[in-house]
């Protein structure tokens, strides 16, 4: 098989094909979370809203093909994947500034609820199969199908990547981008200033829902390409560690997403060159990874260095 | 962006309007906290609100700044009413307030806060432009502060002067000014004061000051408006009253000085040692550079300093709240580390600053609290078990006399009052029969002149029993009436140190400037 | 004796809850009914399959039995103000390390030294388990909600790792497992029920739990910590001990939860391990407020909630992601509910009037 013939070539190549085929949810996540987290807000329930995307999207999208053709309907499944994303939002941003309602525990609570809502609905969607996104074949000038495979790039992918940069140019110069830092790190300040805080935070939820239902969207119809309840392996919650990591930069928030997208593919290349024991261990190289970055980058005695001050016992 | 910008030219050319506020009354719940006030602020003049902690005048102020809606009353502007709904309605109308808190955001730098603070700029930013604007402004400006560094790094007395800055950015022509100089150092305070009053004098500002420092009011101030217990109670020009006339007013009788009667400690004993303490701030950068200190039996050291030079983090450091990075703390002479046992055994008792959020529990209940110190021990314990009747009881007992007022003693700390708060943690720490050494960080801030004299008079007279008092504050007047001997704390080190009979004001307030 | 006061905030602790309960209920029998079912229908067959019957109420109290336990996991830690949510994965940890223990005594000791040997490795291996989680948040500061939900993922990768590679029973072909414990080895059943001892294991537990929180001094001194960390140093106790200890004691009951699932239920250890008690024991503990005694009532409730899911599905043809939905429901509601502590004037003291200070420099 060509997978012999490529040898150990195979692993590297199979990593960076998951990085540019597994970062996307990575990276609409945690820019969502980033523009969230930057209003001083976390939301840990986006593993739900990741989710109820994924099976909005992978719903719509077949429902839809026959009245709007193979072409137009993932894309309107990714339009839905965004607007149910953004009423989860909704219910998360209205219900956490509430007084005396703990953000963390309402985070948990949308996991559960996203996730109910999303197995509830998709039930019937499980077995067929829903037109998907297109891919730009960027490898087509080589004869090896796992090349070719591997440089196949979704143009999700591509708005993500040009999402992160517009979002720091943001942050820096426009006058909402300032009322969100300001929110986010001083609202005494912003309050002083006449800043409604419950709007600007509640919109930042929403937006961020927004961008981590898209990013469930590429789930079901691009890479893996199916609805089933399976299809999360906890990327919506490893996008808020990612954050941290990333130090609330949303350019860095794109190298972290490319990172952990290789990060998750170790396993399932290491398996196709034949590398069977500790399957399940290097399945959960992401997992670990988090975990050490985690460790390694915060620190009891200090402040991370742009944590937004509001985010409180979260840093 | 271009007409936003002409706009803030035109307001520099007129006089302040008057600023009338008529009969306004202010009601939390079954609280008054202003009853029927009116104050005259009269165009060109520079105006001071006087009163003691709790006499209404940040609710005054806030009421004009729209951030509280008055129960009754109008504010007036040139004999026209108007209606103020919020802070920037209030700037619609050119009045701006600094307040004693920041209100400034760390992560931003200087140039990203002014920017943010003008409510007319357009939707994009452009920053050359802005920038162009930015310098241009500080040039002319009374103080020069650098436009990229971010506020976090800014020293207490810069970020102040940022937000008096900001309302001279953004053109105010009212400017109420809420305890403005507690951060700066007398000699910043003088002269940020007078660099205002300048503007005063030449007709583009009026300013509503803030204040309980007599000194201030006699220098820079025209007229006075006194409250007292959310009412009116006196008014006048600065020139035709005395210090004791205002005071009186503010306190509704003759205040006699009250006077000092220390002990003599024949044989001191050192009790707190602190040898070439480190210890970093929050953020990593280093708050105390190395500090050596004796404190002895029988004596009240004081250490001044303006907020913001380490003393916060030292106390943290002697409260076990924080590591220090570096040397060693002795007490009676053996190495401590602030734990429990240590506490206990060489009794050790703290009264840090802000007791709700330093040394309170605020779910807990005032007995609980009180427990603190005590709960793991017999009688308030039997090896692992809580015995609650004597918990209770020892609360009451408290209670009853160091006079918390409490509905009970399970009510949750965070219902009373500020002033029962401190009476709280003060009963915890002063009411053990053998104290050796006594930790007191700004024990006042915030209190009544009751309140004040009392825990003044509890710290004396601990110290004449024999304890060691270490007493950190912000407030001079404070510990220049209590220490026995007093430093200045600048920048994490030591900058100056005398006996109280030998302290020179002058020095203190160079040194506390840095030099 | 009960004071004024406390007879209105216990009241008080106590309505809440349970109108929060019941909403949450009416808010899903709408959606059943937005779904095509009839709500009562609905709400007759979870009385039916959790209460309905003496059959039915075993079932529910099997249920309960590991969610008293696993609620432990995410309610301890909260006292000290902490939110973990790594039940699941102390559980299977637990239930690994039961295994181990129980195969490698099973052959030379008495049926009692087993249980024994089996239930000591549950409860260390849980314990170790959680205590990193604390460990990690205190001397590393890392933040023990995310840490904890790593940590399952990491404990279900082992599962899964050790029972289809070194722990594998050959024999189990189609369901990779370990080797069975003894029969004689397993826990046995309350006498006239179907009922495993673990539901006794868990009462006690939660009985425990609550004793040590209110009624010790280490519990004083972790609702300290929980309250305000700084008022816990000034006061010189030790926080990080602290922190490790409860949430070694967190993880110990998740992890008992564990070896209850492999010695009474399942005998073995495989997949069905992490059968996904977790996020229902993380719900029981904010529904009881984290009251170790409330919990293992709620958890009863619950415990009968969850045993109708599969009855909805056969009988209304509801999805079993239903059940899932009407937990979401539940915590929502409840979190919800938090809020509308202090705010209804018949539990309220009589007011101690606080005027606003001066040194906060915005007030609302």
């Amino acid at each position: 098989m060509a997978t012999e013939a490529l040898g150990w070539w195979g692993v590297p190549l199979g990593i960076m094909a998951g990085m540019l085929r597994g970062s996307a949810p990575f990276l609409f996540v945690s820019l969502g979370e980033c523009l969230t987290e930057k209003s001083g807000k976390v939301n840990l329930g986006l593993e739900g809203t990741l989710l109820t995307g994924a099976m909005s999207a992978y719903a719509v999208s077949y429902l839809s093909e026959k009245t709007v053709g193979s072409a137009i309907a993932p894309w309107l499944g990714v339009l839905v994947a965004g607007l149910a994303g953004m009423v989860l939002g909704f219910i998360h941003a209205w219900l956490s500034q509430q007084p005396k309602v703990n953000d963390v525990a309402v985070g948990i609570a949308m996991i559960i609820f996203g996730s109910g809502i999303a197995f509830f609905f998709g039930k019937p969607f499980i077995q067929p199969s829903a037109p998907q996104l297109p891919a730009f074949e960027l490898g087509a000038w080589s004869n090896i199908p796992q090349i070719q495979s591997a440089l196949k790039v979704s143009p999700l992918l591509m708005v993500g990547v040009l999402i992160a940069p517009l979002m720091a140019w943001f942050f820096k110069s426009t006058r909402w981008g300032l009322f969100i830092r300001a929110v986010g790190d001083s609202p005494d300040a912003a309050l002083a200033m006449g800043i409604s805080i419950k709007k600007v935070r509640m919109l930042c939820i929403i937006a961020g829902s927004f961008l981590a239902g898209i990013g469930g969207a590429y789930l079901s119809l691009y890479y893996p390409g199916s609805w089933t309840e399976r299809i999360s392996s906890g990327q919506g919650l490893m996008a808020v560690a990612l954050v941290i990591f990333a130090r609330w930069n949303p350019i860095q928030c794109l190298w972290a997403s490319l990172l952990f997208g290789g990060a998750q593919s170790i396993g399932p290349a290491l398996q196709a060159v034949g590398i069977e024991g500790g399957y399940y261990l290097f399945n959960a190289s992401p997992y670990i990874l988090t975990l050490l970055i985690m460790i390694i980058t915060c620190s009891p005695k200090k402040t991370l260095t742009g944590a937004p001050g509001a985010l409180g016992t979260l840093t | 962006m271009k007409p936003a910008v002409k706009t803030i030219e035109m307001k520099e050319l007129t006089l302040p309007p008057e600023l009338e506020v008529v009969n306004m009354t202010k009601q939390f719940g079954q609280l008054i906290a202003l009853d029927n006030v009116s104050l005259t602020l009269k165009p060109g003049t520079f105006h001071a609100l006087l009163g003691e902690n709790g006499a209404g005048k940040s609710t005054l102020v806030k009421c004009v700044m729209g951030f509280y809606k008055p129960t009754s009353g109008e504010v007036r502007f040139n004999q026209q009413v108007q209606a103020i709904d919020s802070p920037r309605d209030a700037q619609k109308h050119g009045i701006g307030m600094v307040y004693q808190h920041f209100t400034s955001v760390p992560a931003m730098t200087v140039a990203e806060n002014l920017v943010l603070c003008r409510y007319e700029s357009a939707a994009l930013i452009d920053w050359k432009a802005e920038y162009e604007v930015l310098n241009a402004f500080m040039a002319t400006a009374p103080f020069k502060l650098p436009l990229s560094v971010p506020v976090a790094q800014l020293a207490a007395g810069e970020k102040q002067k940022l937000e008096i800055l900001k309302q001279l950015y953004l053109k105010s022509k009212i400017l109420i000014l809420d305890e403005p100089t507690s951060v700066l150092t007398p000699g910043e305070a003088d002269e940020v004061l007078g660099l205002i009053r300048e503007e005063v004098v030449a007709g583009h500002l009026s300013v509503l000051l803030i204040s309980h420092k007599f000194r201030e009011v006699t220098a820079f101030v025209d007229e006075i408006t006194i409250l007292r217990k959310g009412k009116f109670a006196g008014s006048g020009r600065v020139k035709d009253l005395t210090i004791a006339d205002m005071a009186e007013m503010m306190m509704g009788e003759k205040r006699i000085p009250q006077t000092v009667q220390k002990t003599l400690h024949p044989d001191p004993a050192p009790v707190l040692q602190i040898q070439a303490i480190h210890a970093n701030k929050d953020n990593g950068l280093e708050a105390v550079s190395g500090v050596d200190l004796t404190v002895n039996s029988g004596e009240i050291v004081g250490i001044a300093g303006i907020s913001g030079n380490g003393q916060r983090e030292l106390v943290e450091v002697l409260a076990g709240q924080r590591t220090a990075t570096d040397g060693q703390v002795l007490v009676n002479g053996e190495v401590y580390r602030a734990s429990r046992t240590e506490m206990f055994q060489h009794r050790v008792f703290v009264l840090p600053e802000e007791p709700l959020k330093n040394a309170c529990v605020p779910h807990m209940s005032v007995a609980e609290n009180l427990a603190l110190r005590t709960f793991d021990r017999s009688p308030q314990a039997k090896g692992w078990m809580l015995l609650f009747k004597p918990i209770r009881e020892a609360a009451q007992s408290l209670i009853k006399t160091f006079n918390i007022k409490t509905p009970s003693p399970e009510t949750p700390i965070s219902n009373l009052s500020g002033g029962n708060v401190q009476r709280t943690v003060l009963a915890r720490e002063l009411s053990s029969d053998h104290i050796n050494l006594l930790i007191a960080a700004n024990p006042c801030f915030g209190l009544d002149f009751a309140a004040v004299d009392y825990i003044h008079s509890e710290i004396l007279e601990a110290r004449n029993r024999g304890v060691a008092v270490l007493l950190v504050s912000e407030d001079l007047d404070e510990l220049l009436k209590l220490s026995d001997r007093i430093l200045v704390i600048s920048e994490g080190k030591f900058a100056y140190e005398s006996p109280i009979a030998d302290a020179d004001f002058a020095s203190i307030g160079r040194s506390m400037a840095g030099h | 004796m009960l004071t004024y006061s406390r007879w209105r905030r216990t009241l008080e602790a106590v309505s809440i809850p349970i109108a929060a309960l019941i909403f949450s209920l009416f808010l899903f029998g709408l959606f059943c009914a937005a779904a095509g079912a009839n709500p009562f229908a609905v709400y007759g067959a979870i009385y039916k399959a959790a209460f309905g019957s003496w059959f039915a109420f075993q079932n529910t109290l099997i249920r309960a039995a590991p969610l008293m336990l696993t609620s432990l996991c995410t309610a301890l830690p909260a006292r000290l103000g902490l939110v973990i949510i790594g039940n699941e994965g102390a559980l299977v940890m637990g239930g690994i390390a039961a295994v181990a223990a129980g195969l490698s005594v099973a052959d030379f000791a008495p049926p009692i030294v087993v249980q024994l040997a089996m239930a000591i490795a549950g409860i260390i291996a849980g314990g170790l388990w959680i205590g990193a989680v604390g460990a990690l948040r205190h001397y590393r500061a890392v933040n023990e909600t995310i840490s904890s939900l790593l940590m399952n993922y990491i404990a279900i990768a082992l599962l899964n790792h050790l029972v289809g590679g070194p722990m594998r029973d050959p024999s189990s072909l189609n369901k990779p497992s370990t080797f069975p414990i003894p029969d004689i080895d397993k826990l046995g059943t309350i006498p006239f029920t179907r009922v495993h001892y673990g539901l006794l294991y868990g009462i006690v537990v939660c009985i425990i739990a609550y004793y040590l929180i209110q009624r010790t001094t280490f519990g004083f001194a972790a609702r300290t910590a929980g309250g305000n960390v700084k008022a816990a140093r000034i006061a010189g106790l030790p926080v990080g001990k602290l922190t490790i200890a409860i949430c070694f004691l967190a993880g110990s009951s998740a992890g008992l939860a564990g070896m209850v699932e492999v010695a009474a239920v399942h005998g073995r250890a495989n997949e069905s391990l992490n059968a996904n008690y977790g996020y229902a024991g993380i719900l029981v503990a904010f529904i009881a407020r984290h009251n170790p005694i409330a919990a293992s009532v709620v958890a009863i409730l619950l415990g009968g909630i969850l045993a109708s899911g599969s009855i909805l599905q056969r009988q209304l043809g509801l999805p079993d992601a239903t059940v899932y939905v009407f937990q979401g429901l539940v915590f929502l509601v409840v979190l919800y509910s938090e809020s509308l502590y202090g705010r209804f004037a018949i539990f309220k003291e009589p007011d101690v009037v606080t005027p606003p200070t001066s040194s906060a420099p915005l007030a609302g």
